[in-house]
């Protein structure tokens, strides 16, 4: 049993991203925002695994977190797949302290890019009868994300970085 | 012959009795200046346990509550009648549905709650969703076993309302934020500040009359050919944990 969690530790945490999308702890909260639960996880994975990889589950991401809200003015998948392709890039460092404050950056850029992203396609789609008063929450939202993911990033990320190193070492051993 | 001075001990002031009728005399006279209200405010206080109060009270608050149950019967009679004859939706008690709200997003990017009742309990997409207060929002998805809600806060939601004192109908339109606005179609409606909304007894998609929120300021300088207001909900969807799921007959 113990063989097989520390073996699928990625899969297991990946199903408890959409748990904790519809959870959504309002103590954790900020202005009404959450952290962007989904980066938490696609930021360890495509570092450990490469862009490719981030960009498949980032397309899995965002396909099921789509799949769980109402809204279908925007979709969240194209931020996840560019957040996925991008984190790819970044290589794992060994100097703890300065990587603990790369993971709260990486995500924080992360989010506002996804943030962004849906704030264009809400833009985009309701063109015509959008209202200045539209904006204010709209960019609230984003900093509120922005600065939620960047302050829990460090203390998940790091954690999820050891898990999954951990579990890789368990599938090639 | 020449000690004619007064014994020490015999002047007025050295008495004890002189000082307290003083005293009482300057008291009388604060009373006096005071028009009384010590008096009236000891005996506030001490006729406190015999008052009317408390029993009768109650008496007639329920007598009061007794009133208005009746007079919400007959009314709640009326409407249905005349509904009837004008061949108008309507909403009974028997059709509602309780449900729990398990997963709450009322910030951020989305406004949707899930509730722990899908298809196999009876909801239905399109349902209206109220909480204690008001109107909550309507039911845009289910499952087997959840339905989730689309809240009127959501910049999804259009609904029909009706803003009761100036007998005038309005657009609610959620902004993503917690205060919908309501856009009324005429430059010179006379909307003020705490006016109630409900919603619209011509809407096709909820139940007439329900209340949804009160008018929490206007925007005047919006457009030449509408106004805006900006809404306060009644029911308050952050914190509301059980909900009424109305399936009315459209």
């Amino acid at each position: 049993m113990n063989k097989f969690f520390s073996k699928n530790l990625p899969m297991i945490s990946f199903v408890s991203v959409p748990v904790l999308f519809l959870w959504h702890p309002n103590w954790l909260g900020f202005l009404g925002a959450q952290p962007n639960w989904s980066l938490f996880w696609l930021l360890p994975w495509s570092m450990i695994h490469g862009s490719i990889n981030g960009l498949i589950f980032g397309l899995f991401l965002g396909l099921i977190l789509d799949s769980i809200t109402l809204e279908s003015t925007f979709t969240q998948i194209p931020g996840l797949i560019l957040c996925g392709v991008l984190f790819g890039k970044f290589k794992l460092k060994s100097d703890t302290l300065v990587s603990h404050f790369r993971y709260g950056l990486i995500c924080s850029f992360g989010s506002f890019l996804c943030g962004t992203l849906n704030f264009l396609q809400i833009l985009f789609k309701n063109f015509s009868d959008i209202t200045f008063l539209f904006f204010i929450p709209s960019i609230q939202n984003i900093l509120a994300e922005v600065f939620l993911t960047g302050f829990f990033a460090p203390l998940i990320c790091s954690q999820l970085v050891r898990m999954f190193k951990f579990s890789k070492k368990k599938v090639q051993s | 012959m020449l000690d004619i001075r007064r014994i020490s001990n015999s002047r007025w002031w050295h008495k004890k009795k002189n000082w307290v009728f003083f005293g009482i005399f300057l008291f009388l006279v604060f009373v006096r200046l005071s028009k009384g209200s010590i008096y009236k405010d000891f005996y506030y206080f001490i006729s406190k346990p015999f008052w009317p109060g408390q029993f009768q009270k109650e008496i007639i608050l329920k007598s009061i509550d007794q009133e208005s149950f009746i007079k919400l019967n007959l009314l709640q009679r009326d409407n249905i009648r005349l509904r009837d004859i004008l061949s108008l939706q309507k909403s009974t008690n028997k059709d509602n549905i309780s449900a729990a709200v398990i997963s709450r997003k009322t910030g951020s990017w989305w406004r949707q709650i899930i509730l722990n009742k899908g298809s196999i309990d009876g909801v239905e997409i399109g349902s209206s969703v109220v909480g204690p207060g008001g109107l909550i929002g309507r039911v845009s998805n289910t499952s087997l076993y959840t339905s989730s809600v689309t809240l009127i806060t959501s910049p999804e939601s259009r609904l029909g309302v009706w803003v009761d004192r100036i007998q005038i109908n309005g657009l609610l339109v959620g902004l993503g934020n917690d205060y919908p606005s309501l856009i009324l179609y005429s430059k010179d409606t006379d909307i003020k500040v705490g006016d109630f909304v409900s919603s619209s007894p011509a809407s096709t998609l909820i139940p007439p009359n329900i209340p949804i929120g009160v008018v929490q300021s206007i925007n005047e300088t919006f457009n030449n050919s509408q106004k805006t207001a900006k809404i306060s909900l009644l029911a308050k969807p952050h914190v509301i944990d059980w909900v009424q799921i109305l399936k009315a007959k459209i």
